[in-house]
C-alpha cells in the first residue's frame, strides 16, 4: 500500500497542500496533526490537493473537518481542489459537498507543468 | 621490609624463585590438622550406623556444640531438622549406599541455640581393600547466602507471578466493561414488530476498540415504531461515548417529535453543542418510522450524511431510497437532512448498513467494494426477508476477509410475504 506523502506549498493566497497515497484509519492522524500546525493569516486560503489521493475512508474526512475548523478558528477559508471521484462521492453522501467549496483539478497541462 | 608490587628488575630469576617459597612456607606452617579443623567448611565421620566418629571445630561452632557433646554420644541425623532427617533417611542415605557417594544436598542443621543453619552436604562411603564400607566423610557447606539468594529469587518470582495475575485480572475486568458498554449500545435483541420481520448483524473490527456503529428499533405509541442506524466518527471510548450519547438522544427526541428530519436536527443541535471545540464528533445517522398500513408498511426516514437505504423488492427491482444533500450530524450549528418515504409490500425488505460493506477493499488492487457492487449484489438475492437478507450480507462481509477492517451494522426491516402475526416472526 502506498503511504501518504504530503508537500506544502507556499502560495500567494495561503497554503497549499498536496497529500498523495492513502488517507485512512493509520495515516489520518499525520495529516491532521501536519494541517493544525499550518500558518494561517485572516483571509487567506488553505488549499488541498487531493489530486493524486489514492483512498480515504471516513479517517481522512475527518481530518478535512479538522482542516476546515483550523481555517475557520484563523478567519481563512478551505478549498478542496480536485478531489477523485470517489473522495467526491463520499463528500456527496455525507453531505460535505455543501460545505466545502470544491474546485476541479486544474486543466491537465497546468496540472503536469506544476508537478514537473 | 621492603614492598614491592611485582619481583625486582634487579633479581635474578632463581633468587627470585626462593623468596617466593620462603613466603609461602611460612604462610603454610599450619599443619593437616589445622587445616582440617578450622577449614572454611565442616568434616564429619561417621560409622556405619551413623555414630559420629570424628567432628572438626568448624561444624561444631555451626552447631554450638562441644566435641563431648557429639563425639560417640551422638549421630549424624540428630544433628538435622526433621525435614531433612526424614529425606536423610528416603534419599540420602539410599544413594550414598547404592553410589558411595553423594554431592551437594541441600539439608537444614539444628543448632544449639534452636536455630537452622541451611547447608549443602556431600558424603563419601571409605571402604576397605575388599570393598566393604568402613565409614562415612561428610562435608558440610554453609549454605545461608546461597539459600537467601535463592529465596530472593523466588520472592521475585512470586511477585512478578503475582503482578501477572493482576494484570489478567485487570484485563478481564476491562474485557468485561467493554463488552457491558458496548451492548449498552446495541439493543441486547430486536423486539418483535407486528406485521412485521426485524433482523440485524453487528461486525466487531477488533474486540478491544469499541465500535461506533449503532442500531436501534423501539415503539413509538401502539401503531408506530421508530429505528435508526448511524456511525460515529473515530473508534475507542470517546467514540463510544458519542454513540451513546447520539442513541439516546434519538430516543428520547423521537418520543417528543417522530418527524425524522425533526430528531436528527435534535441530535445535530445536541452532538455540535457538545462537541463544539476540540476534536470534531460526529455521526452518519438514518432515522425512520414504520406505519403500518393494511397489509403493507409505510416507511418515512430521513438521513444525515449516511449511505442511502437499499429497498429489495419481492416483485421488483432493487434499488436504493436515495437522501441526497443530508449532512453529517453535529459538524454544523444547523444542518440539512432529507428525507424520503417508501410502501413496503409483502416480502419487501429495507436494508440500513454502515460504510464498513461498502468501504470493505477488495481483490488484489485493494479496492473499494462500492455501492455499485452492493446494489448488484443484492439483485442476485431471490429470498429478499429480512433474516435472508441479513444472513446473505454477513456471509458477505465474511468473504471480505481482512479487507473489512472497520465496525459494520446491518439493520433489515421488512414485510413478510405469508401470514403477517408476529407469531409467524420466528
Amino acid at each position: 500500500m502506498s503511504p501518504l506523502t504530503t508537500t506544502v506549498h507556499n502560495t500567494g493566497t495561503g497554503p497549499l497542500l498536496r497529500i498523495a497515497g492513502e488517507l485512512d484509519y493509520s495515516t489520518a492522524p499525520e495529516l491532521r496533526e501536519l494541517v493544525t500546525g499550518l500558518p494561517l493569516e485572516p483571509g487567506q486560503r488553505l488549499v488541498l490537493d487531493l489530486a493524486h489521493l489514492g483512498f480515504c475512508d471516513s479517517s481522512g474526512i475527518t481530518a478535512f473537518i479538522v482542516a476546515r475548523n483550523h481555517a475557520l478558528a484563523h478567519d481563512a477559508d478551505i478549498t478542496l481542489l480536485a478531489a477523485p471521484g470517489p473522495v467526491l462521492r463520499v463528500l456527496r453522501v455525507t453531505g460535505l459537498d455543501q460545505v466545502f467549496s470544491l474546485a476541479p483539478g486544474q486543466d491537465a497541462r497546468t496540472e503536469r507543468a506544476a508537478d514537473g | 621490609m621492603t614492598c614491592r608490587t611485582g619481583p625486582g628488575p634487579d633479581l635474578p630469576e632463581g633468587r627470585r624463585t626462593a623468596h617466593t617459597d620462603a613466603a609461602f612456607t611460612a604462610l603454610l606452617e599450619d599443619s593437616a590438622e589445622e587445616l582440617y579443623e578450622s577449614a572454611p567448611c565442616g568434616y564429619l565421620s561417621t560409622l556405619m550406623d551413623g555414630t559420629v566418629a570424628k567432628i572438626n571445630t568448624t561444624l561444631l561452632n555451626w552447631l554450638g556444640l562441644t566435641r563431648d557433646d557429639v563425639v560417640g554420644r551422638l549421630r549424624f541425623t540428630d544433628l538435622l531438622t526433621v525435614g531433612g532427617r526424614i529425606y536423610h533417611d528416603t534419599h540420602f542415605a539410599p544413594l550414598l549406599r547404592m553410589q558411595g557417594g553423594v554431592n551437594g544436598i541441600a539439608l537444614d542443621i539444628r543448632q544449639a541455640d534452636g536455630g537452622r543453619l541451611p547447608v549443602l552436604i556431600s558424603s563419601v562411603t571409605k571402604t576397605d581393600h575388599d570393598g566393604r564400607p568402613l565409614l562415612i566423610r561428610t562435608t558440610v557447606f554453609d549454605a545461608s547466602d546461597r539459600r537467601a539468594y535463592e529465596q530472593e529469587l523466588l520472592r521475585e518470582r512470586q511477585v512478578a507471578e503475582e503482578a501477572r495475575r493482576r494484570a489478567e485480572e485487570d484485563r478481564q475486568r476491562l474485557q468485561e466493561a467493554l463488552a457491558v458498554l458496548q451492548s449498552s449500545l446495541l439493543p441486547a435483541q430486536l423486539p418483535q414488530v407486528p406485521g412485521m420481520e426485524a433482523a440485524s448483524h453487528y461486525h466487531t473490527a477488533s474486540p478491544d476498540r469499541l465500535g461506533g456503529d449503532f442500531y436501534d428499533l423501539f415503539p413509538l405509541d401502539d401503531r408506530r415504531w421508530a429505528f435508526f442506524l448511524g456511525d460515529v466518527c473515530g473508534k475507542g471510548p470517546q467514540a463510544a461515548a458519542v454513540t451513546s450519547l447520539t442513541r439516546y438522544t434519538l430516543r428520547a427526541a423521537a418520543l417528543h417529535n417522530p418527524d425524522p428530519v425533526a430528531a436528527l436536527t435534535t441530535l445535530n443541535t445536541v452532538l455540535h453543542e457538545r462537541y463544539a471545540t476540540g476534536d470534531p464528533r460526529y455521526c452518519t445517522a438514518v432515522f425512520g418510522v414504520l406505519e403500518p398500513e393494511g397489509d403493507t408498511v409505510t416507511v418515512e426516514l430521513a438521513s444525515g450524511g449516511h449511505p442511502p437505504a437499499l429497498v429489495l423488492r419481492q416483485d421488483g427491482p432493487t434499488e436504493y431510497l436515495p437522501t441526497p444533500g443530508g449532512l453529517l450530524v453535529g459538524i454544523m450549528p444547523s444542518a440539512p437532512f432529507t428525507s424520503a418515504r417508501t410502501v413496503l409490500g409483502a416480502g419487501d425488505t429495507l436494508l440500513l448498513y454502515t460504510d464498513g460493506l461498502t468501504e470493505a477493499r477488495t481483490g488484489e488492487k485493494r479496492e473499494l467494494f462500492g455501492d455499485e457492487a452492493l446494489l448488484d449484489f443484492a439483485t442476485t438475492l431471490t429470498d429478499t426477508a429480512p433474516r435472508q437478507v441479513v444472513t446473505a450480507m454477513t456471509g458477505l462481509l465474511n468473504s471480505f476477509g481482512d479487507g473489512l477492517d472497520d465496525d459494520t451494522a446491518l439493520l433489515a426491516l421488512g414485510v413478510p410475504m405469508t401470514d403477517p402475526t408476529p407469531a409467524s416472526d420466528t
